[in-house]
């Protein structure tokens, strides 16, 4: 029950942060820090009693709750949070934590709605990440966009409608994909047992292969490819990001991604074995140019958040290539992966809003020597970078090497071209730095260090980079039992193709 | 005609009566105020007689009529329909300044139109397709030019008369091929009966279609409707959306199913060519319109392409997809015409239709905001609002029929749709700083609205979203209407023959 | 005593940590004090380790820290493991970093960032002893990573000036290059062999793979890619000679002592894979001479004297590539030792006089300061001496001359690659005494500050010239004879014959001889032919270190740069636009068709109409 009190407590929450703006414009703030403080106590609460899962066909299941809905299409309020799903509702607390106290760098107007926004965007972001029902999964799916692109549209930077409307026509139109997909799945299903149901267990029980399969996976597999980004589908992310607010885009970039891989890992190969096997060669073959391309693209920028944005183009290009790799390391590898992109992407765009709220901008040319002025914003944002260009000992490293381990197994190019991106990342991420804080200061007239407050925002992220780096197993001890229950959910494929892909 | 047949019929009888009274109290002084109880009242009494008619379904009385599941939960949606519009049009007009304009023709109007589609929804013959169609037709003109002071409602009721003209010699034309085909003018018969020139029956269901097409607004016999949209009062404009089209579309899909029309390829093939037009060329002319009633039209013709795919899927499943997605989208166009006609952007009274009365709204009027915003929310079809059960039912409709091309359309019409929706939407959420302009002319106290118009407002607001969060009410009565189908339509009940005498004894 | 190893990398990096969190409030002193007592208090610690480790009967010492991590059979520790190899190298890094930081203290008097530099450097000590000590392969990736991170923060310390960045950068990226590899060769052994733990895999692996088949060749090159980008070896040795933009301690530790000979370590610590794949061992001897003989060359040509120090490094770490190739390991990881300590010593002192000389790096405007900077005259000339192995009374000479003797001997090794030797030999006493004879003797041309050095400079300097000359005496290969197997010398004897020696003592002095002619004599057949032409147009080949970074240049960074600027605005984005585009143009085209006159809308219904007809009669 505890899920539903979590979504429950971040929509009040909402609400009452709404409502407190008439109090004064310091009140939404201090409610949503207590909120979110409130939602962390819950989900570590739900973490530490992970021990006690309710152990169901879908693999070992650590919170579960069951409702009826709209029984004439059979669909119910079926939430359920496995290791997979409970890493994920944990990073978008923390995440949350972090956007609601970076929310003032560049908040500063209707303070009480944005919040409102900001939360029912996590809101929607744990309903997706717990939901067992298809329908239910949908539904949060895509009621989390509006806020989210309410937050873009009002609190952003210059071009914020445009992007705004192209970040929902990118994801709300490949939404209408998933739909119709999730509705042939279930009409397939009717068709086969005459029974309406949109339940994600018993749809996997099923285990039915109907003609129009790889239809119906391609309807799911664009839809979560758009919000993982995958590369020819990612052309909205880059805009979002700059226009976004600070800490819309921390929680953009930490947690909606994180949507697309949960729903690739959760939904694709377990429902659709044989598809998925035959989807995956490409697949991978994408997820290594994604690595490739937005590490180019990433260097090519000029403006701070643009390059941030591509960075997590690439970085997401390796969860892509873990996923399909279908390997025990490689989705845990993929997983941990999208921890650290959440902790240390999210790292830069605190950073990225920092500068741009002291000097008024964004673009690097006119950066430049800033490590004289602010030596402690510096020093963080190098930390940040490093963990992105995947040092070991930092979280990124860890994801890094479990996806080339799993995707060796499947293809030794894609592992080779993929660990030619992590040079590249070495380009993009030293090129911020020297264009932000090296070479002859320009005198700039907003040059201010932090103060504590934020470097302890900023610390925290750092531990938690260096903890997931330097001691991930109990994230790995909690994802494995999941992940190997969704392995063997597509093994039968899996061993029938073994012959058929290894061959690439 | 036995007293089921009375029963039956309950309805439509309260309706009539009420239209005699109306007309005898108009003579009376204050008469205006006795009306704005009248019509309310009847309306709500015909509601309350669909149960008792409903004991008595499925019921054939005359040859004309049939009272079955899918007419009686039809009926309910148009007569639910016209009383919001009947409401939102007092409030709307109150709300004009100048002398209060004289409101009881309006409501007899209005009652007779109402009469006209209850007929409409049982229709099963040539002859009550014809009257309903009629009846709900002519009334209709007056009602959209009724401001007879101002040019634009004269102009967009003199463009409907005109269509509506040439539509209906099209539609008298194909019931004449077909009569002259078959012999006969029950719909049921049409498909038994022997022909030699089923080409004729073809010739004429595709007529048939066309005049739908007409009314229903659907590419390329869509023009009329952004003129008449924007020229009538947004109360007339709701009325033309909702009850009019659900009207049209309750009778064309039970003409359709009774005479297999889909089955051969022609009203098949144009059907679904339009039906694809529509959903395509409805969201493109609405793209950068700057005229929010307009816009409201070209997405009404959109609205009205998605219903076809229920219509083409057909079946006890069509049935109920159809009703459910005229059910979301009546409520959700009523909802948004109401705030266009209530919000006065300025002291000129008019309506509030350009882009820049809604800049920046949320600021001045929170409350009427938010609703227009959940509306257009409905209309991209976003979860947690009516508008997305409506598209679910769509989206299985073209499933359940099979029918991709059609769901491709869909997809890419909802994508270009979320444009424009979301467009208008942001705007009412601009900063203060981004319009400068009329917003301050914009008098800043919400009290203009009557204690009736605000109860409107927050009673659609409460279904929008009520039944959007908990569907399954309006489910298990759409489900009723899917019976239609299933059962053949019952045997005439005549008084005994034997009795037969001429009318004179 | 042993068990506190983990005390010797945990030293620096609580070092590191302290100047991190508080440095910014720490007094500039107490900033110096943390820095060089970390590592001065993790060498006592080593120093307490080796003497309980000698006592100890067992080759060697596990210490598991925790579990790093574990999944689908694959596990990795957090492990430290000493054996002698291991205890040597701890040994030199502690050893020579702590007399560098404190060298470091004197070099910096003046400057800003001491906290960045302390920080940094305790971090590469840290990082460096990681890497020397780790258990398994992935432990010792960190630490492989950890060092290029901080060598990356070191040279471009004096970040203002872009160059440096640039340095700096090129550094990082050439060796990620080699790191990827690397990083290859772990995936490769895991997915092969289940394990990157190192003594599981080094009896594990002749198990598991046959000797010359594909897997371990693939793995052993691979792992040979990534000690060619750490080691600065043919072909990715172009980041070194840059690398000098970094402060002259920076230089000293990093790009001389330690990280640079993290490849040797590598490879010496790996001479199990190997020696199951003996093509690439004779590859790794080809690109030890090779390199070799190209950096000796290249080292001629230069004239800034941190660039001939570079070369000369590169060259010094061919000679034992080229021992490990030939199966002499442990002779390579004496001349590890022994390199450490002379070039460290050069490198200070050149620093030393570079700091008196207002930063003057061109040695051709240098000229007779020996006598006014007496110490650190001694020190170059000790270090110069050892550097080109001058018979018996350098260090230098013992390792190297072991090197060349083995090589020669091993059955694996060859007189082609000892021809390539002796010539470096000869080259490398060439170029050093270059550089002494052009900047101690002769005519003084920059006049030196008269400030004098602290001690703190001159004390490292002083222990390391000891070193240089009397550390020949530690007889490292004996202690490593347990951990490395010997040299495949067929019978030979371990040392060379006298004969041998006597030819390889030669050749320093030979390389003097000339050295001398050239530069203080300056008359001899010799000067002709240093002036004619055929050595002036070889001169501007040699400087530049034989084009490489030119072909570099041509074959990736332009690519890379038209590449990104080509992609700049996002081609993916362009369908995009283009639906975009098509949708306006809809909306543009259908807009026409609203024209408002009544004649028109009826007119489209009786032509829908018409088509619908059209449509029965045709299907």
């Amino acid at each position: 029950m505890t899920l539903v009190w979590l979504i429950g407590l971040l929509l009040a929450g909402g609400v009452v942060a709404w409502g407190g703006e008439r109090f004064g414009s310091a009140w939404p703030r201090s409610i949503a820090v207590t909120v979110m403080l409130i939602a962390l106590v819950m989900v570590l609460g739900l973490w530490s009693g992970a021990a006690t899962g309710v152990v169901t066909p879908g693999g070992p299941w650590i919170a579960h709750v069951e409702a009826d809905w709209i029984p004439r299409f059979g669909i119910a309020f079926h939430f359920g949070a496995d290791g997979l799903s409970l890493v994920l509702v944990v990073l978008t607390i923390i995440l949350g934590f972090a956007a609601v106290i970076a929310a003032n760098i560049d908040v500063k107007e209707r303070v009480g709605f944005f919040h409102f926004n900001l939360l029912w965007t996590l809101a929607g972001a744990v309903g997706v990440f717990t939901a067992l029902d298809l329908f239910l999964f949908f539904v949060f799916w895509e009621a989390m966009l509006i806020p989210m692109a309410l937050i873009i549209a009002l609190w952003g930077h210059e071009k914020r409608r445009a992007a705004a409307l192209k970040f929902v026509l990118f994801t709300q139109g490949s939404g209408l994909l998933l739909f119709a997909a999730i509705l042939a799945l279930v009409f397939a299903h009717y068709g086969d047992t005459g029974l309406w149901t949109f339940d994600y267990l018993t749809l996997l029980a099923a285990e039915g292969s109907w003609p129009g399969n790889l239809w119906i996976l391609l309807g799911f597999v664009i839809a979560f490819a758009v919000k993982l980004p995958m590369v020819p589908l990612h052309s909205w992310l880059p805009d979002a990001h700059t226009e976004a607010p600070t800490a819309g885009s921390v929680v953009l970039a930490g947690v909606l991604l994180k949507t697309g891989g949960y729903g690739l890992i959760r939904f694709t190969a377990p429902l659709f074995p044989e598809a998925a096997q035959l989807l995956a060669p490409y697949a991978m073959a994408l997820g290594v140019f994604g690595i490739l391309y937005g590490a180019v693209l990433a260097y090519a920028q000029s403006d701070f958040k643009r390059l941030v944005a591509y960075s997590s183009v690439s970085h997401m290009g390796f969860v892509l290539l873990g996923v399909f790799a279908a390997t025990l390391w490689s989705l845990q590898g993929a997983v941990i992966q999208m921890l650290a992109h959440g902790l240390s992407t999210g790292g830069l765009f605190i950073m990225a809003g920092l500068l741009q709220h002291r000097l008024g901008t964004r673009d690097m040319q006119r950066f430049g020597g800033l490590w004289a002025g602010m030596p402690r914003l510096g020093a963080l944002t190098l930390i940040f970078a490093v963990a992105a260009l995947g040092l070991p000992g930092l979280a990124n490293f860890v994801g890094e090497f479990l996806v080339l381990l799993g995707t060796w197994e499947r293809s030794v190019w894609a592992a080779a071209f993929a660990a030619l991106g992590m040079v590249g990342a070495v380009i993009y991420a030293l090129a911020l730095i020297q264009r932000t804080f090296h070479g002859a200061p320009h005198g700039n007239p907003g040059v201010r260090d932090l103060d504590p407050r934020a470097v302890g925002l900023l610390a925290v992220l750092v531990l938690l980079l260096a903890g997931l780096g330097l001691a991930p197993q109990p994230v790995l001890d909690t994802t494995a039992p999941a992940l190997e229950a969704l392995l063997r959910l597509s093994e039968p494929a899996i061993l029938a193709g073994e012959v058929a892909s290894h061959g690439l | 005609m036995v007293f089921e047949d009375f029963l039956a019929l309950a309805p439509l009888l309260v309706l009539a009566v009420a239209i005699v009274i109306g007309l005898l109290v108009a003579a009376l002084p204050g008469s205006d105020r006795m009306m704005a109880g009248l019509t309310p009242l009847a309306l709500v009494l015909a509601l309350a007689s669909l149960p008792m008619a409903a004991e008595t379904a499925p019921r054939l009385v005359t040859p004309l009529l049939l009272v079955d599941g899918y007419a009686l939960v039809f009926s309910g949606l148009i007569l639910v329909a016209a009383l919001l519009v009947a409401v939102l049009s007092r409030a709307a007009f109150a709300g004009r300044p100048g002398r209060p304009p004289r409101l009881q023709e309006f409501d007899l109007l209005l009652l007779l139109a109402v009469l006209g589609a209850l007929v409409l929804t049982g229709a099963t013959h040539m002859i009550s397709f014809v009257i309903g169609l009629e009846l709900l037709s002519i009334p209709l003109l007056a009602l959209i030019a009724y401001p007879r002071d101002e040019p634009l409602p004269l102009e967009a009721g003199l463009k409907y008369l005109v269509i509506a003209g040439v539509s209906s010699a099209t539609l008298f034309f194909g019931l004449a091929l077909i009569y002259a085909a078959t012999g006969t003018m029950d719909f049921a018969a049409i498909a038994r009966t022997p022909t030699a020139h089923p080409a004729f029956v073809v010739a004429g269901l595709v007529l048939v279609l066309v005049a739908g097409g007409f009314k229903l607004s659907l590419i390329p016999f869509h023009m009329w409707a952004p003129d008449v949209y924007q020229g009538a009062p947004a109360p007339v404009t709701a009325f033309v959306g909702t009850v009019s089209k659900a009207a049209v579309f309750a009778l064309l899909f039970r003409l359709f199913e009774a005479t297999g029309a889909l089955a051969s390829p022609a009203p098949l093939w144009s059907l679904s060519a339009i039906a694809f037009a529509s959903m395509i060329g409805g969201n493109l002319l609405a793209l950068l319109q700057q005229n929010v009633k307009r816009l409201l039209a070209y997405s009404s013709i959109a609205h009205f392409g998605y219903l076809m795919v229920p219509l083409l899927a057909g079946g006890t499943f069509g049935a109920e997809a159809g009703l459910a997605y005229l059910a979301g989208y009546s409520v959700t166009l009523i909802g948004a015409l109401a705030v266009v006609g209530l919000l006065r952007p300025d002291a000129s009274g008019r309506e509030a239709e350009r882009w820049s009365d809604y800049q920046g709204l949320f600021r001045r009027r929170p409350w009427l905001a938010g609703l227009f915003a959940l509306m257009l929310l409905s209309l991209a079809g976003i979860p947690l609002t009516l508008g997305f059960i409506a598209k679910l039912y769509a989206f299985a409709a073209g499933i359940d029929g099979a029918a991709w091309l059609l769901l491709a359309g869909l997809i890419a019409g909802s994508t270009i749709g979320l444009f424009y929706y979301l467009r208008l939407a942001l705007a009412l959420f601009a900063p203060a700083g981004a319009v400068a302009g009329p917003a301050d002319a914009m008098p800043a106290d919400a009290t203009g609205l009557t204690l009736p118009a605000r109860g409107l407002l927050a009673a659609l607001a409460v279904a929008l979203v009520g039944l959007g969060l908990w569907p399954q009410p309006l489910i298990g009565l759409v489900r009723e209407a899917g019976t239609l189908a299933a059962t053949e339509p019952p045997a005439l009940s005549r008084p005994d023959p034997t009795e037969a005498r001429s009318w004179t004894e | 005593m042993v068990g506190l190893l983990f005390l010797v990398p945990l030293l620096p990096f609580l070092g590191f940590l302290v100047l991190l969190v508080g440095g910014g409030r720490l007094p500039r002193r107490a900033v110096e004090a943390i820095g060089v007592g970390s590592v001065a208090l993790s060498f006592a610690v080593a120093v307490l380790v080796a003497i309980g480790f000698a006592g100890l009967e067992g080759e060697s010492y596990r210490q598991t820290l925790w579990r790093w991590m574990a999944t689908g059979g694959f596990s990795a520790d957090i492990g430290l493991w000493l054996d002698p190899l291991s205890l040597v190298m701890m040994l030199v890094v502690t050893g020579v970093g702590a007399l560098i930081l404190l060298y470091s203290v004197g070099f910096l008097r003046g400057e800003a960032g001491a906290r960045r530099y302390f920080a940094a450097m305790t971090l590469f000590v840290a990082s460096m002893l990681v890497l020397v000590l780790a258990d398994n392969l992935l432990f010792l990736y960190l630490g492989w990573e950890g060092v290029g991170l901080c060598s990356y923060l070191l040279i471009g310390f004096w970040y203002r000036e872009p160059a440096n960045g640039a340095a700096a950068r090129k550094a990082f990226l050439v060796t990620r290059i080699g790191d990827a590899a690397l990083l290859l060769g772990l995936v490769l052994i895991v997915a092969s062999l289940g394990t990157l733990d190192i003594p599981v895999l080094q009896d594990r692996a002749p198990e598991a793979w046959t000797a010359g088949s594909t897997l371990p060749v693939a793995a052993a090159a691979l792992l040979l890619a990534g000690a060619v980008g750490k080691s600065a070896q043919l072909p990715l040795q172009v980041w070194l000679p840059d690398a000098m933009a970094g402060p002259s301690p920076v230089s000293a530790l990093i790009h001389a002592a330690t990280m640079v000979t993290a490849g040797v370590y590598l490879i010496a610590r790996m001479h199990g894979l190997y020696a199951l794949a003996p093509a690439v061992q004779t590859a790794v001897a080809a690109i030890g001479a090779l390199t070799l003989l190209l950096a000796a060359i290249s080292a001629l040509g230069q004239s800034d004297i941190k660039r001939v120090l570079a070369w000369s490094t590169i060259s010094q770490i061919g000679y034992m590539v080229m021992a490990l190739g030939a199966g002499a390991w442990g002779a390579a990881i004496f001349h590890f030792m022994t390199h450490a300590f002379f070039k460290a010593l050069l490198f200070l002192a050149a620093g030393l006089v570079i700091l008196r000389l207002h930063e003057e790096h061109d040695i051709r405007r240098m000229g007779g300061l020996a006598m006014k900077l007496p110490v650190s005259f001694a020190g170059f000339l000790a270090g110069a001496a050892s550097l080109a192995a001058l018979p018996v009374v350098t260090a230098g000479a013992y390792s190297k001359d072991l090197i060349l003797w083995q090589v020669a001997a091993s059955t694996e090794g060859g007189l082609l690659l000892w021809l390539a030797g002796a010539i470096g030999a000869v080259l490398t006493a060439l170029y050093i005494f270059k550089a002494v004879f052009l900047v101690f003797f002769g005519p003084m041309q920059t006049a030196p500050e008269p400030a004098p050095a602290s001690p703190a400079m001159l004390g490292p300097i002083v222990v390391l010239a000891v070193l240089a000359v009397f550390g020949g005496g530690l007889a490292v290969p004996a202690q490593l004879a347990g951990t490395l197997p010997a040299p495949p010398l067929a019978g030979a004897p371990g040392h060379p014959p006298l004969a041998f020696a006597l030819v390889s003592a030669a050749l320093p002095l030979l390389g003097l001889a000339i050295a001398w002619a050239l530069y203080v004599g300056r008359r001899g057949p010799l000067t002709g032919l240093a002036a004619s032409r055929a050595v002036a147009r070889a001169a501007p080949v040699a400087a530049a270190g034989f084009g490489f970074d030119a072909l570099y240049e041509r074959l990736f960074v332009r690519p890379w740069h038209a590449l990104a600027r080509t992609l700049r605005d996002d081609p993916a984005d362009r369908p995009a636009a283009g639906l975009a585009g098509l949708s306006l143009g809809g909306y543009r085209l259908l807009r026409e068709t609203q024209t408002g006159r009544v004649r028109w809308y009826a007119a489209s219904l009786a032509g829908g109409m018409a088509a619908a007809l059209a449509l029965g009669v045709l299907s």
